[in-house]
């Protein structure tokens, strides 16, 4: 450990980079410790610039594979598989563009609000349909939430896996109505029963193609009566629903509890004085806020990562290119282990916390870190053997091992692979303590 | 609305699910052969075994008013004629996926509580499953499970969850339940087998978090190490049959525990409800049928009662999609060798609907769990639900 630096600027700096940033690359915490927290955060905060990490994905091209083939068993199976292939190679870019990007933030809230408008391809089915929805949180990953939500609410993939392609005058289907104010924007109890059923009303009259996602407004089929949701009577549609809805004040309180729980805590509260940052909606002075809020260095705020984001970690530092393991694989394990991109297990999104730590799931973990491993680029590791657990710390981000960890990586000195193994299933690594 | 506002950070909890659950010990098949051997569940304790049913089982296609015109009319895409039930009495019938819960109705098994849910339901998921697993009408509270958990000699294996995660129910003040898992368990293997059990132990420094980490770790090997006699060597089945099978096995086996806790998810049928509906039920109906007769061939017949609930039922009237909306009323199904079967409470009318036409509650839940805590688990209901003191007994 640095001798200038403290203990608790090597949390903060360890944290700020496996929270907004995936994780550091090779070399990257070590040169952040020595550069500060302040270069730290504005690191991290970096976006909206040339990425050649992100350059260097090849982009993915979808088709749009139509209806479901009615007909021969031939056809029928040669439309399965291809949707098959699409989703996985769906899964696999994305999971390469976190890994490769050189500025991660924009992909990190990415995948956050993919966890909060969580849609699944379960009932969506096609990849493009899904690839279209992660553009549109992508455009607007750190733009103003008004935007994102008027956007969101029309798109093809929520509108199939909420049911808002069945939503009629004649026997309104609530399902989207609620869970946009529930789950999406204000929360719950800041709307009635009435209001549910009032909104349904504002989203019926929109199809979506399920094939592409392409969602049109068709008049004849839309309520066109003035109607009163949260009190305001008026003739709504999806824009002005989302509008009215956004325009709440719960929604400036509701949005950076969410982020404050993903992003910091699980069990403190956010400072009172935080969501004024969200009182325009823009996204980015929110994240900008947390970024620089003084909770870094609070001991309390640890947090469990994810198993996307663990896995897209150990990626990032070892150099190895999710396509580049074997695809099946990979997702299967990702899987059991409860967390494959684009399946989030409802529409609450994933669980947190203590919830991915248990036996059954470490035995899956041990499995793709080995596969990683197996892949990885120890270089890092090249040191004299006294001083290669302490590199191993500054490579994966770690601002001090255990006596434990320590204790039981020094046994693998002779074998940097099994060293690399060990660190990346450690509890210093597997949390962001 | 319920009345007192629902906190927003307990409600983002809940969308986790499963909150603090690796705190608990997950068990190993050895951990639980030991305890039956050392201290087997005393003869005649009575023994609960709560089935969840998630994303809200519409109890009109559970338990069916097959002859009120009203039901035809309202969900007419949806509803059940008489050649798709079981007649219980009543003008009722059992959706006819459930042939085998139906039978053991009929010899008076089965209890059927109609109408339940609490008052003034708010359509939620998500804050009606946190009000059930707390039984606190703000759903800000600990589970109620974990608060008669607070009240036993500690014991890692009172309480036991099936699966990977932990209900909310079973988080108390002070205790935690356990859990045991289904599936099989292949142990890391190669040379970092020999570092591995090392990050299993806890170090002074760690924080709870890599605790939990590190007892995730351990939990693996101790897991592993041996599986039981008494576990079932590969359960079969459904996924529900499965987790049935392995409580049958270890109540079978005299295991020390009171409460157990199975669950099922997929029951949001907003769209294409019959179809999706009845497979679940059917899987739910085989696998109640075979926990059944496992243990009414062993020793313990008479001690188990299931509980098996969902957080709401659904709308009355069906939407366009052959599907319905979140309700409120459903019934809750008490089952066991002793338990005084029949209809319990009143049916919900289904000319008197609530303003959002839906069922409006008869019976609250906080009355049947007042029964199983004084009839199953011998704990007055007031110390578990401050304020509460209906008991609706069935045995």
């Amino acid at each position: 450990m640095s001798l200038t630096t403290s203990y608790q600027e090597r949390l903060a700096i360890a944290r700020l980079l496996h929270r907004f940033n995936f994780g550091p690359t090779p070399g990257q915490y070590a040169d952040l410790v020595r550069h500060g927290l302040d270069a730290t955060r504005a690191t991290v905060l970096q976006h909206g610039v040339a990425d050649p990490g992100i350059d260097s994905v090849k982009p993915l091209v979808l088709a749009d594979l139509g209806p479901f083939p009615d007909g021969s068993a031939a056809k029928s199976n040669q439309f399965w598989n291809r949707i098959q292939k699409d989703s996985s190679d769906l899964i696999m870019w994305w999971l390469d563009r976190m890994v490769a990007a050189r500025h991660p933030l924009t992909e990190r809230m990415t995948w956050f609000w993919h966890g909060h408008w969580a849609t699944s391809i379960s009932s969506v089915t096609y990849p493009l349909t899904m690839k279209k929805q992660n553009s549109t949180l992508r455009s607007h990953a750190l733009g103003n939430f008004m935007a994102m939500a008027k956007e969101m609410v029309v798109d093809g993939a929520l509108n199939i896996w909420l049911n808002n392609n069945e939503n009629y005058i004649a026997a309104p289907n609530e399902n989207l109505a609620r869970e946009f104010m529930e789950l999406m924007t204000i929360g719950v109890n800041h709307y009635s029963q009435l209001d549910v059923a009032a909104a349904a009303l504002a989203l019926t009259g929109y199809s979506t193609v399920q094939s592409n996602g392409t969602v049109t407004l068709n008049r004849k089929e839309h309520f066109s009566v003035p109607v009163g949701i949260l009190g305001k009577t008026a003739v709504y549609d999806a824009e002005s629903l989302a509008e009215l809805v956004v325009s709440r004040k719960d929604n400036v309180q509701f949005i950076t509890d969410r982020m404050w729980f993903r992003f910091v805590s699980g069990t403190s509260a956010p400072p009172p004085t935080l969501a004024e940052s969200f009182a325009g909606r823009d996204i980015a002075s929110l994240v900008e806020a947390l970024v620089h809020s003084p909770a870094w260095t609070d001991p309390a705020n640890a947090l469990v990562k994810s198993p996307v984001e663990w896995f897209v970690g150990a990626c990032r530092a070892l150099k190895v290119r999710p396509s580049s393991l074997d695809h099946d694989a990979t997702q299967w394990l990702l899987s059991q282990m409860g967390q494959l991109p684009f399946n989030p297990p409802n529409v609450g999104g994933w669980t947190y916390g203590e919830a991915w730590l248990n036996g059954v799931a470490f035995q899956y973990r041990f499995q793709l870190a080995q596969n990683i491993v197996a892949k990885g680029d120890l270089s890092p590791l090249d040191v004299q053997p006294l001083n290669m657990v302490q590199a191993c710390a500054d490579w994966l981000g770690i601002p001090q091992w255990s006596r434990r960890t320590a204790n039981a990586l020094t046994l693998a000195l002779a074998t940097p692979s099994e060293l690399a193994l060990g660190a990346i299933l450690s509890p210093e690594y597997m949390v962001s303590a | 609305m319920i009345n007192c506002e629902f906190d927003r950070r307990r409600f983002l909890q809940w969308t986790g699910a499963s909150v603090f659950a690796a705190m608990s010990a997950q068990l190993s098949g050895e951990a639980l052969a030991q305890a039956a051997a050392a201290s087997p569940l005393p003869a005649r304790t009575p023994i609960l075994v709560l089935v969840t049913l998630y994303g809200g089982n519409d109890g009109l296609n559970t338990v069916v008013p097959y002859t009120d015109p009203r039901y035809r009319s309202l969900r007419s895409n949806i509803a059940l004629d008489h050649t798709q039930v079981v007649p219980i009495g009543n003008s009722l019938g059992f959706n006819s996926s459930m042939p085998l819960v139906a039978q053991l109705y009929h010899r008076r098994k089965v209890a059927i509580v109609q109408g339940v849910s609490y008052p003034n339901p708010n359509l939620s998921h998500f804050s009606s499953m946190a009000i059930w697993q707390t039984a606190s009408l703000t759903g800000e509270s600990s589970g109620w499970i974990g608060r008669w958990l607070d009240r036993q000699a500690h014991s890692p294996f009172s309480a036991i969850g099936v699966g990977s995660t932990l209900p909310p129910a079973f988080i108390g003040e002070r205790s935690v339940a356990s859990m045991v898992d289904v599936g099989g368990i292949q142990l890391p293997w190669g040379p970092v087998s020999e570092i591995l059990p090392r990050l299993g132990s806890h170090s002074p420094t760690d924080v709870a978090l890599e605790s939990a980490a590190a007892t995730s770790i351990s939990d693996l090997y101790s897991v592993a190490r041996s599986v039981g006699p008494h576990l079932p060597k590969s359960p079969s089945g459904s996924w529900i049959s499965q987790q049935l099978e392995v409580v049958a096995s270890c109540i079978n086996a005299n295991v020390p525990t009171r409460v157990w806790e199975v669950n099922l998810s997929s029951f949001d049928t907003h769209t294409g409800e019959q179809g999706d509906q009845n497979a679940l039920l059917s899987d739910v109906d085989t696998a109640i049928g075979n926990f059944m007769t496992k243990i009414s061939a062993g020793d313990r017949s008479g001690d188990v009662t299931l509980m098996v609930y969902s957080e709401f039922g659904r709308r009355v009237a069906s939407n366009a999609s052959d599907g319905t909306d979140h309700g409120t009323a459903a019934p809750v199904l008490l089952i066991g060798n002793r338990v005084k079967g029949g209809l319990y409470g009143e049916m919900p009318s289904l000319k008197h609907l609530d303003e959002n036409g839906n069922l409006r509650v008869t019976t609250d839940f906080r009355s049947v769990y007042g029964g199983l805590l004084h009839d199953v688990l011998g704990t007055p209901v007031a110390d578990i639900i401050p304020d509460w003191k209906k008991t609706l007994s069935v045995h």
